[in-house]
């Protein structure tokens, strides 16, 4: 368990701009938004008493920054250019997923980044982001079906000889 | 469990229960839909994980110290240049306005993680200070729970506005005087006398808080 901020940066950092990434769908946006975000954190840190829920804390934080910084940044160009796949082995389906989640509605988006980056149980999501349990349920399982649903043709066309 | 509960458990993320197992284990065709299921939660996971900038995570664990310092420096020769005019300014910025913003950016997430209170409780708590219809009237009641504030009980509220979210905490046999207002990084907090205590209202929009303050008490 993080013993100081340092630390926490260093274990949830990557994450967090990950997070911040797909609500800003822009890379130095993102950036900037992690950055003002852990200096709140940091200010804040001497008064957090559990440690353990350190990680969800640090991603309202990030989030709550993300929705202040919006009323004045301008609006999120939605380019991938430039932001290299982490991970080379899923290239292709990756990208495809990339370009259909980019495609995907904020309001799904954001759920199945907490889901599967941030590893939030539906509950916590739904308090994260001020929704019902069921809202969550429902959005995190539309955000699925409409990447199937935009991945797929591509997949069968790319399949033909 | 028929093969639709168990194909919209599936796409809603949280994972395979005893349930579904039992039914995917008796249906091959949820069988087929689990294996490719897994392949797109894996293609998924990997979509969702771009690829850090470089040297991110260093800059990010050393830029606060950093941010704080040049922060210091450069209130210590605003506060030199303004004198006796910033001491008077800072002054007014009222403590327990402030505390309230502080709750939000310190303890919100923590508060809300703690799971909201049965709303009958949550009717019967409020209703001396800030009754809960009164609040539903304003805005949708996203959340309900105690919390420890300023060294008394007091009731967190999260409710969203169509400007946006707001937070109250209700804070029952707190009486004061008058309005009381507090800024920092970015948050605006007013707290107003209500029924037997006293209500904090916080929100990133000043204008927001004052219209939610309006609307509460009338």
């Amino acid at each position: 368990m993080p013993a100081n901020f340092e630390e926490l940066v260093r274990t949830h950092a990557a994450d967090l701009f990950r997070y911040a990434f797909w609500l800003a769908r822009d890379s130095q946006q993102a950036e900037d938004v992690v950055q003002e975000a852990l200096l709140r954190g940091w200010r804040a840190f001497p008064r957090l008493r559990e440690t353990a829920a350190a990680r969800a804390w640090l991603f309202s934080i990030v989030r709550n920054e993300f929705h202040r910084a919006r009323g004045t940044a301008a609006p999120a160009a939605e380019s991938l250019d430039g932001l290299e796949l982490a991970d080379e082995r899923s290239e292709l389906i990756g990208l495809e997923l990339r370009d259909a989640l980019l495609a995907l509605p904020a309001a799904y988006a954001e759920p199945l980044a907490l889901q599967v980056l941030g590893g939030f149980s539906c509950g916590e999501i739904a308090r994260m982001i001020g929704v019902t349990e069921g809202a969550t349920m429902t959005r995190l399982t539309r955000a699925r079906q409409m990447l199937k649903r935009l991945v797929e043709p591509r997949a069968r066309k790319g399949a033909k000889p | 469990m028929n093969c639709l509960d168990y194909r919209r458990q599936l796409l809603a993320g949280s994972g395979e229960g005893d349930a579904m197992r039992v039914h995917r284990l008796g249906c091959a065709a949820c069988t087929a839909e689990w294996a490719q299921h897994g392949a797109f939660e894996e293609a998924l996971r990997g979509a969702l994980q771009v690829a850090v900038p470089e040297g991110f995570v260093e800059r990010m664990a050393r830029a606060p110290a950093l941010r704080r310092r040049r922060f210091l420096a450069a209130a210590a020769g605003t506060l030199l240049a303004a004198g006796v005019g910033g001491y008077a300014w800072l002054a007014r910025q009222d403590p327990l306005a402030m505390a309230c913003i502080d709750f939000v950016m310190k303890e919100e997430a923590k508060s809300i993680m703690m799971g909201p209170m049965p709303r009958d409780e949550a009717r019967r708590m409020l209703a001396g200070t800030m009754p809960l219809e009164a609040v539903e009237r304003v805005g949708q009641v996203k959340h309900v729970g105690p919390c420890p504030f300023n060294g008394r009980n007091a009731y967190h509220i999260v409710l969203t506005v169509p400007q946006g979210k707001v937070t109250l905490l209700v804070m029952p046999g707190y009486r004061m005087d008058g309005p009381r207002r507090a800024a920092k990084e970015g948050m605006s907090a007013a707290v107003m006398a209500a029924g037997d205590g006293s209500v904090g209202i916080i929100g990133t929009d000043v204008a927001v808080v004052d219209s939610v303050m309006g609307a509460l008490k009338a």
